[in-house]
């Protein structure tokens, strides 16, 4: 045996890094599985999902066009489930006269976006989403405000959405607000 | 099997002790051996290919590892240095081959898993890194509590929180902000409290983070007989550095707002 190895250099360098590929191999096969079934890596997909539909479900609320009340309100359903969903259909009707009257162009920047809560399992999430608003009115110049919202978000089986929506109340910490 | 293996290697030791130099291997004549002949002696000799000690043609390998080992044993000598010989180039190719293609696959399997790693969900470990999301969180709440309160009565206070908390450009920003609240404090007995309500982790990619903060303020003015108060909603972005075990600020974005 010992021979055979001596007298072949060749095959003892081509035995050798056979073995050397045969552990990269190895390895490399290893380190893909364990990227490609990493959990945390899963989460992070998770949360980036989640931040993504939350920013578009929050923008989505306060989008709203009267001349195309149908299709916005429309949006705002698609955007909502569980109780959010039920306020948005129950009040619809009501809502849709007083932005006949009223006339507006509403439309929203998603200033910045964080994700605060996050439970895969359960399929419960919360964000924050900080909005710059612009509301035109049918005469005068588009009024900008921002805005600081909480959303919380609920996994459904067509994607994650908004379950509940509000903004931060303010100078709750202080006393009244402003 | 193996005690037949063993035998082949003894004999084969014996007859090489006994003859150091044998005989130049004489011409190649494989061909007419035929595959029967030649698989005995492959196997006797060759490590790599014993995988079958099972082979019907085992009876054989004493012969052939004799044939091997000693040169001078007419017919046997011709078979012994073909099957040494041939199988060489073959092996070596085939182990060749195998290392181009377990070497392929190592690379490829190398590049998937730097591929899904390096994904910037993946990168980011806002709320994966549970440990550290409220380590920050908890940081930069502490921070924007101090640096965004004023006391004229404890200026000594408020620097301190400057030496603690801001780095590089947020310094500048941060003295900008304030000094309007600098400039009246004193005459208006100034007090700004600002108590950050909402903290959410945008970004953590190693030491930089980024967090978008809402805070509520209050600014009471008590040089009047009758101390006023007003109150203020905020929110903006800070991003911070890890320094020293510490997350410091070092940029305040107001997210397009003024101030």
């Amino acid at each position: 045996m010992a021979r055979t190895m001596r007298g072949n250099p060749l095959l003892t360098a081509a035995a050798a890094l056979a073995l050397l590929a045969a552990g990269g191999a190895g390895w490399g096969g290893w380190s893909w599985y364990a990227a490609a079934h990493d959990e945390s890596a899963a989460y992070a997909t998770t949360r980036d999902e989640v931040l993504a539909a939350g920013e578009q479900a929050v923008q989505n609320m306060n989008t709203l066009d009267h001349r195309d009340l149908r299709r916005g309100l429309d949006t705002w359903q698609d955007s909502a489930t569980g109780d959010l969903l039920a306020q948005l259909t129950g009040g619809r009707a009501r809502f849709e006269r007083q932005i006949q009257q009223a006339r507006t162009v509403t439309s929203a920047k998603v200033l910045s976006g964080a994700v605060t809560e996050l439970d895969t399992r359960a399929g419960r999430a919360s964000v924050m989403v900080a909005l710059r608003i612009t509301v035109t009115p049918p005469k005068g110049a588009p009024a900008a405000k921002e805005s600081r919202m909480l959303g919380e978000l609920t996994r459904t089986p067509e994607g994650w959405k908004l379950s509940a929506l509000g903004q931060a109340p303010v100078g709750n910490t202080a006393g009244t607000a402003d | 099997m193996s005690t037949t293996r063993h035998l082949i290697n003894r004999r084969r030791r014996l007859a090489t002790a006994q003859a150091p130099r044998p005989a130049p291997p004489p011409p190649r004549t494989d061909r007419p051996d035929g595959p029967d002949r030649l698989k005995g002696p492959v196997r006797a000799g060759r490590p790599g290919a014993g995988e079958h000690p099972g082979h019907p043609e085992h009876p054989e390998h004493p012969d052939g590892a004799v044939r091997t080992g000693r040169p001078g044993s007419g017919g046997g000598a011709e078979d012994a240095s073909p099957p040494r010989s041939r199988p060489r180039p073959r092996l070596p190719a085939a182990l060749g081959v195998l290392t181009v293609l377990l070497g392929g696959f190592a690379a490829w399997a190398t590049g998937e898993a730097a591929a899904l790693r390096d994904t910037s969900a993946a990168r980011n470990t806002a709320l994966t890194d549970i440990a550290r999301t409220s380590e920050l969180k908890g940081q930069v709440t502490k921070a924007v509590n101090e640096l965004f309160s004023y006391d004229h009565a404890a200026t000594a206070t408020a620097d301190r929180a400057i030496r603690a908390h801001l780095t590089g450009k947020a310094v500048g920003q941060h003295r900008a902000m304030l000094a309007p609240v600098r400039a009246q404090a004193a005459r208006q007995k100034l007090v700004l409290t600002t108590t950050v309500t909402h903290s959410g982790v945008e970004l953590i990619d190693g030491d930089r983070a980024r967090v978008l903060v809402y805070a509520d303020q209050s600014n009471t003015r008590t040089a009047a007989s009758k101390p006023e108060t007003t109150y203020g909603a905020a929110m903006f972005a800070v991003e911070a550095i890890r320094k020293d075990g510490a997350w410091r600020i070092a940029v305040i974005d107001t997210l397009g707002a003024g101030s």
